[in-house]
C-alpha cells in the first residue's frame, strides 16, 4: 500500500515536471497587465532556469487544490531580491502573478512575499500606487 | 651656407628611431593607448527619460518582425516555415535551454548582463543567459579557416582600427529561429567603441552589419548600447536541471 502510494506520487511528480518542460512557451498566454495575489502553502518549489516552478496548495471559494505556476528565471529572481532558502516546502506564501488569459488556475510569478515578511520581485503598478498614496497621506 | 651632410640626416633619423624604440621598450610610449579596455560587466544602457534600453534599432528593417527585414524569397520562406511550425506553442530556443546565437546573443544581452575579458590576442565575451560564450581572436590567435567549427555564435576574429574594435563573425549555422534569421553564408561585422553616457559613465556601443546573400537582399544593420556595471558579477546560468531531474525520476521508476 505504501509502495503504491509512493509510485502514484512519483508518477504525479513526473507528470508535473514533464508537463512543465512541455510547457516551454512564450509569455503570450499571460496577462502581464495584471498582478493578482494568490496565497497558499508551498508544495513544491524549484528555483531553476529558464523559469522557476512552484506548486502551492490554495484554498478559496473554488475549494482546495494544488495550482502550478511558473515564473522568472533563478537569475532574474536573484536580481529581484530572491535568496536561497526564502521559499521552502510547507511555507505559507503569497505570490503575485500575471494570470492566464483564459482564466484557468495558474500564472506567471513575478513577485512573492513569505510568511516572515520577506519579498522579492518588483512591485506591481497597483502596489506602487498604493504605496505612493500612503506616502502622500491619502 | 653650411649644408648639413646627407649622412648626418640619416644618422639623426636613426638616432631618433633608436630613441623611440627605447622609449617604447621602456613603456614611456604606449602604442596601444588609443585602444580602450572593454573589460567589465555590462548591462542595457537606458537613455535618460526613456524607458527602453538603447539599441537594436535597425536600418534595413526596423524593430518589427522578420517580414520587415529585406529578405530574399528563400529567407522569407524558411522563416515562415519555422514560424508556422511553432505557431501556437510559443516555443523558443531559450525555453529549451539553447542559446540565441549571433547576432541575437549580442543584441539581446544586457537584461542578463554581459562580461568582457580583454587580452591583447583574445577578447572573451560571456552572455549570462544560457552561458553563451564568444571568443574573439586577434593576431596569431586567429584560427585558420579550415580548422573552424561552425556554430550558432560562429567564429569571431578581431582587429583594431584606432579606438574601434572590429569583429568579424563567420562560420555560422543557418538559423531561422531568431529575429535576425540568417543562413550559413552570413557574415556579421561589429564595430565596438567606447563613449560616455549622460552622466559621464562609460557606455559601450556596437554597430552591427549583417550581410547574407542567401537570406537578405541588402545588409541589415543594428546598434546596441551597454552601460557598465561597476564591480558587476555574472551569475551562473544552469538550465538543464529540470530535464536531468525528469530523466532521473524516469530511471528511478524503471528500477522499481
Amino acid at each position: 500500500m505504501k509502495k503504491t502510494g509512493l509510485v502514484a506520487l512519483t508518477a504525479t511528480l513526473i507528470a508535473l515536471w514533464a508537463g512543465a518542460v512541455a510547457a516551454h512557451h512564450s509569455a503570450q498566454q499571460f496577462d502581464f497587465g495584471r498582478s493578482v495575489p494568490i496565497s497558499g502553502v508551498v508544495k513544491r518549489f524549484q528555483s531553476i532556469n529558464p523559469h522557476m516552478r512552484l506548486v502551492i496548495t490554495v484554498t478559496d471559494a473554488k475549494g482546495t487544490r494544488d495550482i502550478s505556476f511558473e515564473g522568472h528565471s533563478t537569475n532574474n529572481m536573484y536580481r529581484a531580491g530572491y535568496r536561497d532558502g526564502m521559499i521552502k516546502v510547507g511555507d505559507k506564501i503569497t505570490v503575485y502573478v500575471a494570470p492566464l488569459r483564459d482564466g484557468s488556475d495558474g500564472g506567471y510569478v513575478t513577485a512573492a512575499s513569505t510568511a516572515d515578511g520577506r519579498r522579492f520581485g518588483p512591485q506591481s503598478r497597483a502596489e506602487q500606487e498604493a504605496e505612493r498614496a500612503k506616502a502622500e497621506g491619502k | 651656407m653650411h649644408e648639413r651632410p646627407r649622412h648626418s640626416r640619416w644618422a639623426g633619423a636613426a638616432q631618433y628611431s633608436g630613441a623611440l624604440a627605447l622609449f617604447v621598450a621602456l613603456g614611456f610610449v604606449n602604442v596601444k593607448a588609443q585602444q580602450p579596455d572593454f573589460t567589465g560587466v555590462w548591462t542595457n544602457y537606458v537613455e535618460p527619460g526613456q524607458g527602453r534600453a538603447g539599441g537594436a534599432a535597425t536600418a534595413g528593417g526596423g524593430r518589427g518582425g522578420a517580414a520587415e527585414l529585406p529578405m530574399t524569397a528563400e529567407g522569407r520562406q524558411k522563416v515562415q516555415a519555422y514560424q508556422a511550425l511553432i505557431k501556437g506553442t510559443g516555443d523558443t530556443p531559450g525555453g529549451f535551454c539553447l542559446g540565441t546565437g549571433m547576432p541575437g546573443s549580442m543584441l539581446g544581452s544586457g537584461g542578463y548582463p554581459m562580461e568582457i575579458i580583454q587580452r591583447p590576442n583574445q577578447i572573451t565575451i560571456v552572455y549570462e543567459a544560457h552561458n553563451e560564450v564568444r571568443r574573439v581572436y586577434l593576431g596569431d590567435r586567429i584560427v585558420p579557416e579550415g580548422d573552424r567549427l561552425p556554430g550558432r555564435n560562429g567564429h569571431s576574429t578581431g582587429r583594431w582600427e584606432g579606438d574601434t574594435l572590429v569583429v568579424e563573425t563567420t562560420n555560422l549555422v543557418e538559423q531561422a529561429d531568431q529575429r535576425f534569421a540568417h543562413s550559413d553564408k552570413a557574415r556579421i561585422v561589429e564595430r565596438y567603441r567606447m563613449t560616455r553616457g549622460a552622466k559621464g559613465e562609460r557606455v559601450l556601443v556596437a554597430e552591427m552589419t549583417l550581410t547574407d546573400p542567401v537570406f537578405y537582399t541588402k545588409p541589415v544593420t543594428a546598434e546596441k548600447r551597454w552601460a557598465e556595471v561597476p564591480n558587476g558579477h555574472l551569475l551562473p546560468y544552469e538550465c538543464n536541471e529540470e530535464a536531468w531531474n525528469i530523466h532521473l525520476e524516469k530511471l528511478a521508476e524503471k528500477r522499481k
